[in-house]
């Protein structure tokens, strides 16, 4: 697949019609229907070639801010300019030949041949009495090319299923050679394989030079794809950020009501949303006594999120960044003392999850490997004095730390700690510890 | 990168159903109390178009036949030319003057006209259409009013509004006539529809004002393709949405004005034709409105020879004929698109 060869060509035509670069720019632009304002005093400006995001709850505004790009809703007071020059009073046949735009619907009820329909997209371009001329054929073979739907190039579009459409009605948007492209959920009516792939399609076209505001309903998409987010909700919008910084944990809670761990996937390198629980299944914490935790390298993530959606507040000692234990305490709002990546625990750290320990009703020992990095929590927990669970056994799979962690272990047998097979085991011996229930 | 059969394909319809139309317009004028072979019709015409000579079979296909052929051909062509615009603004393949009420808008601004510009000859000539065209454009506003709700343009208030307004407007054409009762008898056969004693000054003015029609359509047909995808989503691909909707409409409105103020009221040709075509080749306006405006021609022709054979040596109005075949055409269309739904 060499679309990156044929984007190129699609640009390079568009730059060829000789409109000015510029930029795309909402000057506090006033957006509703009729005397209905939806969004207030929008801001922001969009760079040649830069792809920025819009995401927020349905009904926020959204599709409204771009479909008053092209008259779809009104602008009251401000002003929508690309290049300097205001969209919105631009002659439709004009803006068409630098906004293309794809919709998050399309009426095909009317039996156009798809090959047609794209060939649509090159009406802003033709003369009054011209037909499409050899060039008009070239470009929407490329674009019907490039968006995989030349093979459906004889089929009716009311036949066709709304993943092909809405690849067609992108392959529409793109024959109309834009400088800036709108997509409205251009990925709404596709199966992952070719959401990705158009998404890929739009990003490359934006590194050739077209300007891209997307419509995004899917927070990981959006990260992945855009180069900035903005945030539309509330009547306004957030002036675009990188998905970094525009997406953090607090954000999407405060936005969608939805708790979530935003972080940047070690695969892809881009930012992940991932949302963890409903905000109204995770209770603020407060239905049940303090339970601790010696956890780390994934061991107590399951116990975790059992004992946090049963309303325990948790403690989880000292966590290192990067490990998924201190993902998930983070995503349950679990206490802990924070270090940084392979950071060990000095004295002061070991004083502070004692402490932590301390004000637990019980501590559960989880089936947790043990080196030099996360025996101090171990101990700390000895320390502390609260009642002990442990899981499994500990052997020589789990004592990296030349018999010492076996030697606490036994200790705190000696002391009386309850001592239970699998995790599952877990809510009934904490409560057989001092009437905790789990 | 396949222009070419399209382009064989446009030519190769239309040259057959022009032929087509000939031979219809020849049967038409061949049929009648006095049968003319279709030998005499073609030589009568030629003598007309060189001079020559005039025999009596001549004079009966030029003054009497030809002109009432040649204007229900005309009269086809612009109700099928008005029903495609119709449909494509509207998104609707119900949409056609009739069942909009702007055949009876032009019905009733004729009427009026009629009665208070007297009968003067050359008032009457201009009045009535001016008064069709008026109540026609009058009608559309007010049926496309009724039908809209905050903006949108539901298509069935769209059908269920200009049934009603056509009832009404029709009655109230009625209720004009029982007040003259001198003009009642020739203006009620004008409204149901009706060829009878037509001239060449009717053909005249219904073809200059279907020629004047024609021409929006013709160089904006990529529009009416457009308009098909939705009113934003034509303005989004260029089209200035609100200004060429009001040039259709005002190009329809005139057309039907002019068949209505020739022929009254004839219903369904605007419905069935432009569908018919549409199945068989295609939506893209380019080839559908040159073929439904010489299909309409075609089926009012031979719909007007029927009106004259079936009961010969009387004649029934030819907009009976068409109701007859239209409404059960109507209910078809109605079915098969509930059933898809």
């Amino acid at each position: 697949m060499s679309a990156s060869d044929r984007h190129d060509a699609v640009i390079a035509s568009a730059g060829a019609t000789g409109a000015a670069p510029g930029a795309l720019e909402y000057v506090r632009a006033s957006i509703g229907y009729g005397a209905r304002i939806i969004v207030r005093d929008a801001s922001f400006t969009v760079a040649p070639g830069e792809f920025v995001g819009l995401v927020g709850p349905n009904g926020a505004g959204k599709s409204t801010l771009l479909r008053a790009m092209t008259g779809g809703a009104s602008v009251s007071s401000g002003d929508i300019t690309f290049g300097g020059v205001s969209l919105v009073r631009m002659p439709e046949r004009e803006r068409a030949r630098i906004v293309g735009v794809v919709p998050q619907t399309q009426l095909a009820t009317f039996s156009f041949t798809a090959r047609a329909y794209v060939e649509m997209g090159r009406h802003a371009h033709l003369g009054r009495l011209a037909t499409p001329a050899a060039a008009d054929a070239a470009i929407v073979d490329e674009v019907m090319e490039l968006t995989d739907t030349a093979r459906l190039a004889v089929e009716p579009v009311d036949e066709l299923s709304g993943g092909d459409l809405q690849r067609l009605t992108l392959a529409q948007a793109l024959a109309q050679q834009p400088r800036v492209l709108l997509l409205d959920e251009p990925t709404s009516h596709l199966d992952l394989n070719h959401a990705l792939q158009v998404l890929e399609l739009v990003r490359s076209l934006a590194d050739g030079g077209l300007t891209v505001v997307g419509v995004f309903h899917d927070l990981g998409l959006a990260a992945r794809y855009a180069d900035r987010i903005s945030i539309v909700a509330d009547g306004g919008v957030t002036s675009p950020a990188p998905p970094a910084s525009a997406l953090d944990a607090r954000v999407v809670s405060d936005v969608f009501g939805v708790r979530a761990v935003v972080r940047t996937d070690p695969v892809t390198g881009s930012v992940a949303v991932t949302p963890i629980v409903r905000g109204a299944d995770l209770a603020p914490a407060v239905s049940g006594p303090r339970i601790g935790l010696v956890c780390g390298s994934g061991a107590g993530a399951g116990l975790m999120r059992r004992l946090a959606r049963a309303g325990h507040p948790l403690y989880s000692g000292a966590l290192n960044r990067g490990d998924v234990d201190h993902a998930v305490a983070e995503a349950v709002g679990a206490g802990m003392a924070e270090l940084p990546a392979f950071g060990e625990v000095d004295d002061i750290v070991a004083a502070d999850v004692r402490a932590g320990y301390a004000a637990c009703a019980c501590v559960v020992v989880c089936e947790t490997p043990f080196g030099s990095a996360n025996l101090p929590n171990l101990q700390a927990a000895l320390d502390s004095g609260r009642p002990l669970v442990l899981v499994g056994e500990m052997d020589d799979q789990r004592d990296y730390a030349h018999g010492r962690a076996h030697a606490l272990w036994e200790r705190a047998l000696e002391r009386g700690a309850q001592r239970v097979d699998s995790e599952a085991d877990v809510p009934g011996a904490l409560g057989r510890c001092s009437g905790v229930e789990a | 990168m396949t222009p070419a059969p399209g382009r064989s394909r446009t030519v190769l319809v239309l040259s057959g159903l022009a032929v087509t139309l000939v031979l219809a317009i020849i049967a038409g004028v061949a049929f009648g109390a006095v049968p003319i072979s279709p030998g005499e019709v073609v030589s009568a015409i030629a003598h007309a178009l060189g001079g020559g000579e005039r025999t009596l079979a001549d004079a009966v296909v030029l003054d009497l036949r030809l002109p009432r052929v040649l204007l229900a051909a005309l009269v086809g062509a612009a109700l099928a030319l008005a029903g495609v615009l119709y449909q494509a603004l509207f998104r609707n393949p119900l949409a056609d003057p009739y069942i909009l009420g702007v055949s009876s808008g032009a019905g009733l601004g004729a009427t009026v006209a009629m009665m208070a510009l007297g009968t003067s000859y050359m008032m009457r000539a201009i009045g009535v259409p001016v008064g069709a065209f008026l109540g026609a454009g009058l009608t559309m506003v007010l049926v496309v009013r009724l039908a809209s709700r905050r903006g949108r343009l539901d298509p069935t208030s769209l059908l269920l509004a200009g049934m009603a307004v056509s009832y009404i407007l029709s009655a109230l054409t009625s209720f004009l006539l029982v007040l003259d009762r001198e003009q009642m008898s020739s203006v009620v056969f004008w409204m149901m529809g009706g060829l009878q004693n037509r001239s060449w000054e009717h053909v005249a003015s219904l073809g200059v004002m279907l020629a004047i029609g024609s021409i929006a359509p013709a160089l904006y047909h990529r529009e009416l393709d457009l308009m098909l995808l939705g009113d934003e989503r034509a303005g989004q691909l260029g089209v200035s949405v609100e200004r060429f909707k009001m040039l259709a409409l005002a190009s329809a409105s005139l057309v039907v004005a002019g068949a209505v103020s020739v022929s009254g009221l004839i219903g369904f040709i605007g419905l069935m034709t432009p569908h018919m075509v549409r199945l068989a080749l295609g939506p893209r306006h380019r080839l559908l409105l040159p073929a439904s405006v010489l299909a309409g021609a075609i089926v009012l022709v031979v719909a007007d020879l029927l009106a004259r054979v079936v009961l010969a040596p009387v004649e029934v109005p030819v907009g009976i004929v068409t109701a007859l075949a239209g409404g059960p055409f109507f209910l078809w269309i109605l079915l098969r698109k509930e059933r898809t739904r």
